[in-house]
């Protein structure tokens, strides 16, 4: 096995982790920032003015 | 006053040069009839032509009057847009400002088919080091496995311009052949009933808006922490994103997905078939690097495909994944999602594949970038 070879066969090794490991990073970002900003409903501008003259 | 002063084209005229312009031709054809990626493969065939009529003056020629090199147009649009890297980086701005991420949001765990269906690209890397290519040129045939036409130009004009040509072609066409490509690999690996597997999610999950800001930004600082050299391709992918759902630049968005995107399109595909020249394009090399390129998209969807039956064998009945929804990690958006989504109705016309295939092929977006940034920080190390 030449040394290009060799070193061609880390890069890939190395590579392969190193895009699941960003992958991972990026899925655990994903899950943190649905997390930390969960969807809300927003009402419409009409309701809210309605709901402060409620009040 | 014979022909050869009259019509030094003609007189110039090689057989190569000839077959070059079929070349062309044949690329004109594909886009224009087939419809396979029109926005580069049209300007590449008629750049094609037009670098490979003698004395063409759109490219450099030494002038036979003065003897002087006179430069032309496509090589210093080459060497402004392509040598920098410019024209490729803001087709990602691009991309980004196109790019909707909320089915990841939705299905986040299909992201990591992002990376399994980017296992092409090393294969054909070796492949290529034991073909004798050196490992700059390796990476550069590896990378058209990205299945995404401006990464390729990236790292090829930086790693090995001599082959940007082959590998631009190979690139676009294999992008463009990704329906002929994927189905049967995929019917090789996959029995029928894994293709009749249904995929419920959270396919109609509303996402907040914040969350869909805040991506692109953490994106961004995450990917430039652990691999700055990535941060040139991610963050201008990102970076488009974010104009895209800040919510503030809606003019800027449309401007990026359309006139930006349009008008480096057309300057990218000609730039890029100044290389097309007969004495850089007629060799052996060029037909291993189209061999090399469909290698390297069949061992990305097997990667898919693989990882896909791989997770299956720690799920649960009536939560596994269909595989084929694996092959969708690639870039090719939205052609590869399409093509699984079809193959499933395929089989079973109620299989609704297409949210989570389209989640996959999202990932397979950020996916190629990152195999992109990965390999131009590892090559110059290791090299």
């Amino acid at each position: 096995m030449t040394s290009t070879i060799q070193t061609a066969l880390f890069i890939a090794i190395v590579g392969i982790l190193g895009i699941f490991i960003f992958m991972i990073i990026f899925y655990l970002l994903i899950k943190g920032l649905d997390k930390w900003f969960p969807y809300k409903e927003e009402k419409p501008e009409q309701d809210f003015v309605l709901d402060e003259i409620e009040d | 006053m014979g022909l050869e002063q009259l019509l030094p084209a003609i007189s110039g005229m090689t057989w190569q040069h000839l077959v070059m312009i079929g070349v062309g031709l044949t690329l004109i054809y594909l886009a224009i009839a087939k419809n396979y990626e029109p926005t580069l493969l049209l300007p590449m065939g008629f750049g094609a032509i037009l670098v490979n009529i003698p004395l063409s003056s759109a490219i450099s020629q030494i002038d036979p009057a003065t003897g002087e090199a006179v430069e032309g147009v496509l090589n210093i649009f080459f060497d402004a847009g392509i040598a920098t890297e410019i024209f490729p980086l803001l087709i990602f701005v691009a991309i980004g400002a196109m790019i909707d991420f909320s089915p990841l949001f939705r299905n986040p765990s299909l992201l990591l088919f992002g990376a399994a269906a980017q296992l092409g690209i090393f294969l054909t890397m070796l492949l290529a080091t034991m073909l004798g290519y050196d490992i700059r040129e390796a990476a550069s045939i590896g990378i058209i496995g990205a299945a995404d036409g401006p990464t390729s130009i990236v790292v090829a004009s930086r790693f090995a311009p001599n082959l940007l040509g082959p590998i631009s072609v190979a690139a676009y066409s294999y992008m463009a052949l990704v329906p002929i490509i994927q189905p049967p690999v995929i019917r090789l690996l996959t029995s029928r009933k894994e293709r009749l597997i249904r995929m419920t999610g959270n396919n109609n999950k509303k996402i907040s808006k914040k969350a869909l800001i805040a991506f692109p930004i953490v994106i961004t600082i995450a990917a430039g922490i652990i691999a700055p050299s990535s941060l040139a391709l991610i963050g201008f992918l990102m970076f488009g994103n974010l104009i895209r759902e800040c919510g503030v630049l809606n003019k800027l968005s449309l401007a990026a997905q359309n006139e930006l995107s349009s008008l480096v399109t057309i300057l990218l595909g000609i730039t890029i078939a100044s290389t097309m020249t007969a004495e850089r394009f007629i060799r052996v090399d060029t037909l291993i690097i189209i061999a090399l390129g469909l290698f390297a998209f069949v061992f990305d969807t097997f990667g898919g495909v693989i990882f896909a039956k791989f997770l299956n064998l720690f799920r649960k009945e009536g939560n596994k994944i269909n595989p084929m929804v694996g092959a969708c990690g690639i870039s090719a958006f939205p052609m590869s999602a399409r093509v699984i989504h079809q193959m499933g109705q395929k089989e079973d016309p109620y299989n609704y594949l297409l949210m989570p295939a389209i989640s996959a092929n999202v990932g397979g977006q950020i996916g190629s970038v990152v195999a992109g940034g990965i390999i131009l920080t590892l090559v110059p190390l290791l090299a």
